[in-house]
């Protein structure tokens, strides 16, 4: 692999950026993911910033299950996010639809919609599990053809370099 | 049980038409029914004159041949008078409260989406819950309703491009 | 000379280049807001359809689920309307058991409002702190209920779960540690002079509006509105225990804080009681499968206010209508009014003093065609405090611990 590129997997290993997203949720994993900031499981040790804009992100948080209301949104912001992405489901909704599923206005869960990395599921997903899942889809960038099957066929330079 | 026994006697002596079907369920829960044509009324009575100052909200009920709505007002004492009535399917409506309680809006306006109730006299805005690109004559309350009755697609509220 | 800006506020993340519908549609002269328009409809998820379609013990997991926040709110409140139907009498230990973890969510969610409303002034600090204490709800209530959140402890005629002695008394040890910390954020919200400044007078809100608009809860009772399920139509084992009501007249976002402050006390009082009292016995009957014809209206104070449910059976395993108001949604009437005469800088704190559902606070800002995210008009909010009235907490001394 070239420098640049070990230099690219390097900082995105070392410091991702994450946007969070609510795709329709009761909040509990919302809660949980905000409390992995928090003092008691401080994710931000691990270099990872929340950020606002999926442009800048290297990571998209998701829970919830996708409502109808939602899922277009959903896939424009996936799409709003340079390559490499990677999509973490946070909860049993997020994974499957949960409870949800089958409520006229829930579509099923995030992977009916875009390609998810890595899920978490619980009811809500705890902070500690939260954290496991960034730093085991962080140790799989090692494996690229693991992480986004789009990431094995072109190894695009899009990405940002994060320092 | 004073309290609600005394609302009793002051609403049937008011409204004797209220008497056949007025039931104190226990304390703090009293349900009386009417007819549409005189709802206001005793709704408007409880509201001035009885001190039923807040609106908890509106049930929408799909009972068959009719829609009925039960309204929930309780006063400061934690007394909960609901006061049900009914109008027809093939024509439901109604009038709003929000001269009493302009926080009653929304809570109308949800009748309007989930049952298809005309709600006269509503300001102007946005429907609620449901989002524009839900069809307007599709109401998901109504027993008769199914989801497969959604086209491909509803629901979404990214305009059309 | 007044500019005419459109300021528009929609719920929900959002990304700035999609075209989004409004949820909060704020005119604004200049810098101060003049109307506001609310609109919402965002996070409609079909649940009580879906009610009418599952059995009452599924219907128990997907009510929990409305609001991960006070979820133990809406199952009790919808099992006690179901036990009225069925004239079900739950063991005095259930309630017991029910009220205690009623007050230790009140407890979580006001730590976590605290925190909360302390990050959109700019009190990155005291967010940090009471998250941090809250933590220590958050382990006691695993430890009780099996999870952090959505606790699934009741069923149909009582509590799945009962609590051992030593639970009992790692419950008083906890109300004794958080006690002490929340001494020290009451002594921060009564005398430190930047918080005060910063939320006095903001999101002004008054008793006749807040009665005329359905304010309930915290927000209303900072308005005067001496108005509490728990006393004026109680529930589970409120009948049995002392408390007070907190009230006051400010009708501002501190009020509010006060109010909520004042009642974290109250519920470790509460607590302190219900344990000291605690019966024996059993903590759940027996429920019939299926629920006879009738109906009912259940009341409960959330941590945000009145939450409503009405149950109607028809004799089946299925109910045939549940109806929920929560109570961010009275509540959320009011915020419109209270924007008004506030600066643009006052929205973050002003909507964030309802205690709105967590994700319903991420939200973006239309101004002109520029956009705002909600985290820019943060901290618009938190750079006008500090340009225009030296507000900065910075300053503020660090807690003591």
């Amino acid at each position: 692999m070239g420098f640049i590129q070990k230099l690219v997997k390097w900082s995105r290993i070392k410091s991702p950026w994450i946007i969070h997203f609510n795709t329709g949720a009761c909040n509990a994993c919302d809660i949980e993911i905000v409390a992995a900031l928090t003092p008691r499981f401080d994710i931000e040790r691990f270099g990872i910033q929340l950020k606002g804009t999926p442009r800048h992100a290297d990571v998209l948080v998701c829970s919830g299950p996708v409502t109808r209301q939602i899922q277009d949104r959903l896939v424009r912001i996936y799409e709003q996010m340079a390559h490499p992405k990677f999509v973490i489901a946070v909860g049993t909704c997020a994974c499957s639809g949960g409870v949800f599923n089958g409520c006229y206005n829930v579509k099923g869960g995030i992977d009916s919609v875009i390609p998810v990395n890595a899920y978490v599921p619980g009811c809500a997903a705890r902070p500690e599990a939260i954290i496991d899942a960034v730093a085991k889809l962080l140790a799989s960038l090692d494996q690229p053809e693991k992480a986004a099957p789009e990431l094995a066929e072109t190894e695009s330079p899009e990405g940002a370099v994060h320092g | 049980m004073a309290n609600e026994q005394q609302i009793q006697t002051e609403l049937v002596q008011k409204f004797p038409f209220l008497a056949e079907k007025f039931v104190i369920k226990r304390e703090r829960r009293i349900f009386c029914e009417t007819a549409y044509d005189h709802f206001l009324e005793v709704f408007g009575h409880a509201v001035e004159k009885m001190d039923f100052k807040i609106f908890a909200t509106v049930t929408g009920l799909d009972e068959g041949e009719n829609l009925s709505f039960l309204y929930h007002l309780s006063r400061l004492d934690g007394t909960l008078l609901n006061i049900k009535t009914s109008v027809s399917k093939t024509n439901p409506v109604l009038k709003t409260v929000t001269g009493w309680f302009p926080g009653s809006a929304l809570y109308e306006r949800e009748l309007v989406d989930m049952f298809g109730a005309k709600v006269e006299g509503l300001p102007d805005g946005f429907r609620y819950p449901l989002p524009d690109s839900f069809p307007k004559d599709q109401h998901p309350l109504r027993k008769d309703w199914k989801p497969e009755m959604l086209p491909e697609g509803a629901g979404s509220i990214m305009e059309e491009k | 000379m007044s500019t005419d800006m459109k300021v528009m506020v929609p719920i929900g993340p959002q990304h700035p280049a999609l075209k989004e519908p409004e949820s909060f549609k704020v005119m604004l002269n200049g810098e101060k807001i003049f109307e506001v328009d609310v609109r919402l409809g965002y996070n409609h998820r079909g649940i009580e359809k879906a009610c009418e379609q599952r059995s009452y013990i599924q219907d128990i997991y997907l009510i929990e689920r409305i609001c991960g926040i006070c979820s133990h709110s809406h199952t009790t409140n919808f099992v006690q309307a179901v036990e009225e139907i069925a004239g079900i009498q739950v063991p005095k230990r259930g309630l017991y058991i029910r009220t205690i973890v009623a007050e230790l969510e009140r407890i979580h969610s006001h730590l976590l409002w605290l925190g909360v409303a302390g990050h959109e002034i700019g009190f990155d600090t005291l967010l940090m702190y009471t998250w941090r204490d809250r933590e220590v709800v958050m382990d006691l209530l695993a430890a009780l209920s099996g999870n952090r959140v959505n606790y699934g402890m009741n069923t149909i005629g009582g509590t799945r779960r009962d609590f051992t002695p030593e639970q009992l008394q790692e419950i008083l040890r906890t109300m004794d540690v958080l006690e002490d910390r929340t001494k020290y954020y009451i002594e921060i919200a009564s005398v430190e002079p930047t918080l005060i400044q910063r939320l006095s007078g903001v999101g002004f809100l008054s008793k006749e509006d807040a009665m005329r608009l359905g304010a309930v809860g915290p927000t209303g009772r900072a308005s005067g509105v001496n108005y509490d399920i728990r006393r004026d139509d109680p529930y589970a084992a409120y009948s049995d225990v002392q408390f007070k009501v907190m009230v006051n007249e400010n009708c501002d976002v501190y009020g509010r804080t006060l109010v909520r402050v004042g009642e974290l006390m109250e519920s470790y009082s509460i607590i302190r009681q219900l344990v000291k009292q605690m019966p024996d016995g059993p903590i759940a009957v027996k429920a019939p499968r299926r629920i006879p014809v009738g109906e009912a209206i259940s009341r409960y104070e959330a941590p945000r206010g009145e939450d409503l449910h009405y149950v109607k059976g028809n004799g089946t395993d299925k109910p045939e209508r549940v109806k929920v108001r929560a109570p961010t949604l009275a509540n959320l009437q009011s915020v419109a009014k209270s924007l008004e005469n506030n600066n643009l800088a006052d929205v973050p704190i002003t909507i964030a003093a309802i205690d709105p559902c967590f994700s319903c606070t991420d939200r973006m800002i239309q101004v002109d065609d520029a956009v705002f995210t909600w985290e820019r008009l943060r901290a618009y909010g938190i750079d006008w405090y500090k340009s225009q009235r030296g507000i900065d907490f910075r300053e503020v001394k660090k807690l003591p611990w």
